[in-house]
C-alpha cells in the first residue's frame, strides 16, 4: 500500500516572541513538524511497516524557510521513505482551501497511491480543515479522528473517536483519513535513523501555480496577559508552604 | 442575509441560531439524523434523514444542494469532528475556508487562537460567504427565535460513500469542571497513575476537581479526556486554579488564565507557568503536596 503523509512545517512555538507591540516575531524559531503530524507519520510507518510492500511518502507546503535540512532529515528518519516539498514565499501562511489546492498539485507529482494521512490538527492554526478541503479537492472520502487504522481489500477499516461516540467505518480507497494523536505516540530517531535519512529522496521545488487564501487576516497579536501577582517562594524556605497555603485560603 | 446553522447537539443548535440571529434575518437550521430540534429557533428546520449504513459526514453532499438552493451569506458550525467535515465540504464548494474555533465576534470580523494562545487572530472571509466554527458561550447572551418551518431535505448520495460499521457510545466520567470553584490540575510532573493520589488529596481537602493537561490523557489513560484542560480541551475560569507539574505552555494556559487566582507548583524555578501565576512554590509536588494539604 503506498500512504501519502501530509504535514505542515512551523515555526517552533517555544522561539516566538512578543514585541512591544505585541506583535509576533518569529525571528527565532526554527521550522520544525507540527507536533502531532509527527503522530500522523508515525501512524503511517506503522501502517506500512503492517503491510508488507507498502511505502511511505511525506507531503508538505509551504514558505521558503520551510526547505531546512535538519528538518527534512527528521521527517526522513521517521520511516518516510520520500519527501516531496513545496517551498515558495507565495506558500507562507495559506490557509486549508490554498492548502488544499497546493498539496493537491503536489500529490499530483507522487504518482498513484491508496491513503493520505494528516495529522490532528496544526500548531498554529489547529482548524482541523485541511483533511476535508484536500478530500473535496481530489474527489476523496474523508473520516477524521481516527484512531485506529486496518487496511482491508480496497478499504480501510478506522475507528473514529468522536466526542460523544467510537464508530467504527469501512472507507473505499484512496481516501483522506486524519488521525488524532493518541493513534501512535512518535518515535524518537536514532542516530543511524538520521544518517539514514540524508540518502533518502527529497523533492523540494517551488510552486507551479498561484493560491488565493479565502479568509482575510485583519490583525494577529499576542492577547492581553492578566496582571498575576508572581510571588514565588521555594518550599524548602521556612513557612513557604504555610503562607502558600493561607495565600490558597484567602482566594476561596 | 441568510444564515444556516449546522450542529448535531441541541444545545449548540439553539446557541448558534440564537448567535445567527443576531446577523441574519432569515436563520436555517440543518438537522441531521436523530438530533432532537431544540423549539423556536430557527425560520426554517431542514431536515436530514440519515440512510441506514451511512455515516453524519456523508450528509455533506445533501447540505450542498440545500446551500445551492438557499445561498445562504454566513454559516454558523459546532465544533465536533462530523460537522467540521460537513462545514469543510460545504467551504471548498463554495470555494471559501472555515473560520474555525471563533472566540469573540465584531461585526464580520471575527477571533481565534493561533499557536494556542500564544497569539489571537482577527479575520474575515474574503469572499461573499462566511464560514464559522463556534463553541459554547460565544453566544450565550443571545436569544433564538422563529417558528421552526420543517423541511424535509432528500438524500443526495455521496459518490464515494463511508459506511457505519458500529457506533458505540463513550462512557464519560461525569466530571463537570466548569461547576468547580476550585480546580487542582496535574501535569507531566506526575510521574506515574498512583502519584495522582497526592493531587486527589488536595482536592478533597479544597473540595476541588481534578483536571489536568492534555499530556495525561493521551497515550496514557490516566485521567478521562473530557477534564484536559486548554486550547484543545477545556476553556474555564473558575475562582482558584492549582497547576501542580505544568510547565505552562501557552496551549495549556489560555484554559486556565481567566482564573480568579492562579497557583503554581513545580520544581523548577524557571518553569513559565510562574510568570503567568499569582503565587508559585519551587518545589517536588511528591514532599509539596502532601505538606500542603496538611496545611489547609
Ligand atoms: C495544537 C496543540 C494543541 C494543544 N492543546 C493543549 C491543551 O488544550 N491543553 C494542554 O494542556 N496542552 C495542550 N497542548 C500541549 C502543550 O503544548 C504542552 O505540551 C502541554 O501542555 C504540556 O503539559 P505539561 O505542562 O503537563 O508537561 P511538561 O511541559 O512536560 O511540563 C511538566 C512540568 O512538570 C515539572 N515537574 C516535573 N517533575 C516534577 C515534580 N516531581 N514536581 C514538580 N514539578 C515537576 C517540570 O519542571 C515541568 O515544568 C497542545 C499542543 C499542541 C501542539
Amino acid at each position: 500500500m503506498k500512504i501519502v503523509v501530509s504535514f505542515k512545517v512551523v515555526p517552533d512555538d517555544q522561539d516566538i516572541q512578543v514585541s512591544g507591540d505585541r506583535s509576533l516575531d518569529y525571528s527565532k524559531a526554527k521550522p520544525i513538524v507540527s507536533t502531532y503530524d509527527l503522530n500522523a507519520m508515525e501512524a503511517a510507518a506503522q501502517l506500512a511497516a503492517a503491510n508488507e510492500g507498502s511505502s511511505v511518502v511525506g507531503v508538505t507546503v509551504g514558505g521558503s524557510k520551510i526547505d531546512d535540512s535538519k528538518m527534512k532529515k527528521n521527517v526522513l528518519a521517521r520511516g518516510v521513505d520520500e519527501l516531496y516539498m513545496t517551498a515558495d514565499d507565495s506558500c507562507d501562511g495559506l490557509d486549508a482551501h490554498a492548502t488544499a489546492e497546493a498539496l493537491a498539485e503536489l500529490i499530483a507529482k507522487v504518482g498513484e497511491y491508496d491513503l493520505i494521512l494528516c495529522g490532528d490538527g496544526s500548531a498554529d492554526n489547529y482548524a482541523q480543515q485541511v483533511d476535508v478541503q484536500l478530500a473535496a479537492k481530489l474527489g476523496l472520502p474523508v473520516v477524521n479522528g481516527a484512531t485506529k487504522i486496518e487496511a482491508g481489500d480496497g478499504f480501510v477499516t478506522v475507528e473514529r473517536t468522536l466526542e460523544d461516540v467510537i464508530e467504527t467505518v469501512e472507507v473505499p480507497l484512496p481516501a483522506v483519513v486524519s488521525v488524532t494523536p493518541d493513534i501512535a505516540l512518535p518515535r524518537i530517531p536514532g542516530m543511524k535513523d538520521i544518517l539514514a535519512a540524508g540518502k533518502k529522496p527529497m523533492n523540494v521545488a517551488g510552486a507551479e501555480g498561484s493560491y488565493a487564501n479565502a479568509i482575510e487576516v485583519v490583525d494577529c497579536k499576542a492577547p492581553e496577559q492578566a496582571d498575576r501577582k508572581l510571588e514565588i517562594m521555594d518550599a524548602a524556605d521556612d513557612g513557604a508552604i504555610e503562607k502558600f497555603a493561607a495565600a490558597i485560603k484567602a482566594a476561596l | 442575509m441568510k444564515a444556516f446553522v449546522l450542529a448535531e447537539r441541541s444545545d449548540a443548535a439553539r446557541e448558534l441560531c440564537a448567535g445567527a440571529r443576531t446577523v441574519a434575518d432569515e436563520v436555517v437550521l440543518v438537522a441531521v439524523g436523530d438530533m432532537e430540534v431544540p423549539a423556536a429557533v430557527a425560520d426554517k428546520v431542514l431536515h436530514v434523514a440519515l440512510p441506514e449504513g451511512a455515516v453524519f459526514d456523508d450528509a455533506a453532499d445533501t447540505v450542498i444542494a440545500a446551500f445551492d438552493a438557499e445561498q445562504p451569506g454566513a454559516v454558523f458550525a459546532e465544533p465536533t469532528k462530523h460537522v467540521k467535515v460537513v462545514a469543510g465540504k460545504l467551504a471548498a464548494h463554495a470555494g471559501a475556508s472555515v473560520i474555525t474555533d471563533v472566540i469573540a465576534f465584531e461585526g464580520d470580523v471575527a477571533t481565534n487562537m493561533f499557536f494556542g494562545g500564544v497569539g489571537q487572530k482577527q479575520q474575515k472571509a474574503a469572499g461573499s460567504v462566511a464560514f464559522y466554527t463556534v463553541g459554547a458561550g460565544v453566544f450565550a447572551e443571545a436569544q433564538a427565535s422563529g417558528t421552526n418551518a420543517v423541511e424535509e431535505l432528500a438524500w443526495v448520495a455521496p459518490a464515494k460513500a463511508v459506511k457505519l460499521v458500529a457506533s458505540k457510545p463513550i462512557e464519560k466520567s461525569g466530571v463537570d469542571l466548569f461547576k468547580a470553584d476550585v480546580v487542582v490540575a496535574a501535569g507531566r510532573g506526575f510521574a506515574e497513575k498512583d502519584e495522582l493520589k497526592l493531587a486527589d488529596d488536595l482536592c478533597e481537602k479544597l473540595g476541588a476537581g481534578l483536571g489536568c493537561s492534555r499530556p495525561l490523557t493521551e497515550g496514557v489513560d490516566w485521567l478521562p479526556t473530557e477534564v484536559y484542560i486548554g486550547v484543545s480541551g477545556l476553556m474555564l475560569s473558575p475562582k482558584v486554579y492549582v497547576a501542580c507539574g505544568i510547565s505552562g505552555q501557552m496551549q495549556h494556559m489560555v484554559g486556565c488564565n481567566r482564573a480568579g487566582a492562579l497557583f503554581a507548583i513545580n520544581k523548577d524555578k524557571n518553569a513559565p507557568i510562574f510568570k503567568q501565576c499569582d503565587y508559585g512554590l519551587v518545589g517536588d509536588i511528591k514532599t509539596v503536596l502532601p505538606a500542603l494539604t496538611a496545611a489547609l
